[in-house]
């Protein structure tokens, strides 16, 4: 009984059996852990803007250049598929500043995750274009467009609606990648959790505080890229 | 860098061995649930559990799944060495996927599989081991094996609780050697072969084992 009256006395600041969580706590932390949300949200959505960007120039490259480009890209992909996301970010962290590229740890996670992601977007971008109809690309040759206008004018727009499903859910995956940015002291959503449970030593809440904005997040990421692709399929 | 090679074996061993445990104790948990999850009802308290669960999973990073394991274990009294809490993370992690991977392959076998059965005077135990479960399990095999990879790629983050799996042998090396970028491409090395070699498998099991002929409708929950 004696916990109940603590409870009463200290409604929300006691972890006792009355209140397992420590509400206060969690609300105090809240604009702090916010705000390294949308850190990661800005290095993620930077990232894969970039990766797709790089995954247009790469895939145009490869359907365009010879077998030796064709095959260097293929290794590529390879690579960014076998190598775990974590030793990736591991090169980037300490190969970059090698070849005197000095980033600060914001635009080193940028880095690091458009490598990891641009394998994955050549990937997103040759399945839309294979998906199209072979008459686009053959009517287009015949009206007198180079190989180059027929990708730029006719078929990459054409995929563009198509690679939107499969661009949100590889959102949500490079923002769970972005969380592995951590460990180079980026200070993103789990550093920053990280550092106020090491600071306070209070595990549990920050832990369902740190889950339940990632939840909210990538959840949110999943059922959109679920319904735009009901809708393009309609 | 070939110094680095006979001290980052033992490691890299470590990282295999924590792979393939979780591996197999995910693919029991994730096949017999999501299997499970394929029959039960909507509303059904299980059925409520299990998506929960897979959603938790599907929606938070490994990284963070890691450091839960790491930090709430001890909290409920259970400790644990570093290995077995990075067995039970990697498992806690792709069990979640699994189910989903046995549900969507189970759901994906058409209902007049199942009826036909139930007709020619089955049970429903013989109707999912002799016609679903067979013809389920064919189009997880692509699933269940990427799945591996990702698996092998995961147990390198585990480096963060340090265990002394590769890439955190890799960087003990580093801080004493100095040599950054020779040992990255060391790990780069034992990885790619490991993963890449696991998706090879992976295609010879699809084509020649269990010969699909042509391309067969499979899952792809990632």
């Amino acid at each position: 009984m004696s916990s109940d009256s603590r409870a009463r006395l200290k409604p929300w600041t006691s972890a006792s059996a009355m209140n397992v969580l420590d509400i206060q706590f969690m609300l105090e932390i809240l604009p702090k852990m916010l705000f390294a949300a949308l850190v990661t949200l800005e290095i993620s959505v930077l990232a894969v803007v970039f990766s797709i960007a790089l995954g247009i120039l790469l895939t145009t490259w490869k359907l365009l250049g010879g077998k030796v480009s064709g095959a260097l890209i293929q290794a590529f992909v390879e690579f960014t598929r076998g190598v775990p996301q974590l030793v990736q970010i591991a090169i980037i962290y300490f190969a970059l500043p090698r070849f005197g590229v000095v980033l600060n740890e914001f635009w080193t996670g940028v880095v690091a995750l458009t490598f990891i992601g641009a394998g994955y977007a050549i990937e997103i971008i040759r399945g839309a274009v294979e998906s199209l109809d072979r008459g686009q690309r053959e009517s287009a040759i015949a009206l007198g467009l180079s190989e180059l206008q027929t990708l730029f004018l006719v078929l990459y727009p054409q995929a563009a609606r198509r690679i939107l499903p499969p661009l949100t859910n590889e959102l949500a995956n490079v923002i769970k990648a972005s969380a592995l940015l951590s460990v180079i002291s980026v200070n993103e959503l789990t550093k920053v959790a990280n550092d106020i449970i090491f600071e306070y030593f209070v595990v549990i809440e920050v832990l369902i505080e740190l889950a339940g904005l990632y939840i909210v997040i990538i959840g949110g990421l999943i059922w959109l890229s679920r319904a735009l692709e009901k809708r393009t399929r309609a | 860098m070939l110094d680095a090679l006979p001290r980052l074996l033992p490691a890299f061993w470590v990282t295999i061995e924590v792979s393939a445990i979780s591996l197999a104790l995910a693919m029991l948990l994730g096949l017999s649930c999501g299997t499970a999850r394929a029959f039960l009802a909507k509303r059904n308290p299980l059925t409520w559990l299990m998506d929960a669960y897979v959603g938790l999973v599907r929606c938070t990073p490994i990284i963070v799944q890691i450091y839960a394991a790491y930090l709430l274990l001890p909290k409920i009294g259970m400790r644990l060495d570093v290995f077995w809490i990075g067995v039970i993370a990697l498992t806690f992690n792709s069990a979640g996927y699994q189910i989903e991977i046995a549900r969507a392959a189970v759901q994906s076998i058409s209902k007049g599989q199942t009826e036909a059965a139930t007709s020619l005077g089955l049970g429903w135990w013989h109707t999912i081991r002799l016609v679903v479960l067979p013809q389920a399990f064919k189009r997880m095999i692509p699933a269940v094996t990427n799945e591996m990879s990702h698996l092998v790629k995961a147990s390198a983050v585990l480096s963060v609780i340090s265990l002394f799996e590769l890439h955190k042998a890799a960087t003990a090396l580093q801080a004493t050697s100095f040599k950054f970028v020779e040992l990255l491409a060391v790990q780069a090395m034992l990885y790619l072969p490991l993963i890449l070699g696991v998706s090879r498998i992976a295609r010879y099991l699809e084509t020649d084992v269990f010969g699909f002929e042509g391309k067969t409708e499979t899952v792809d929950i990632r």
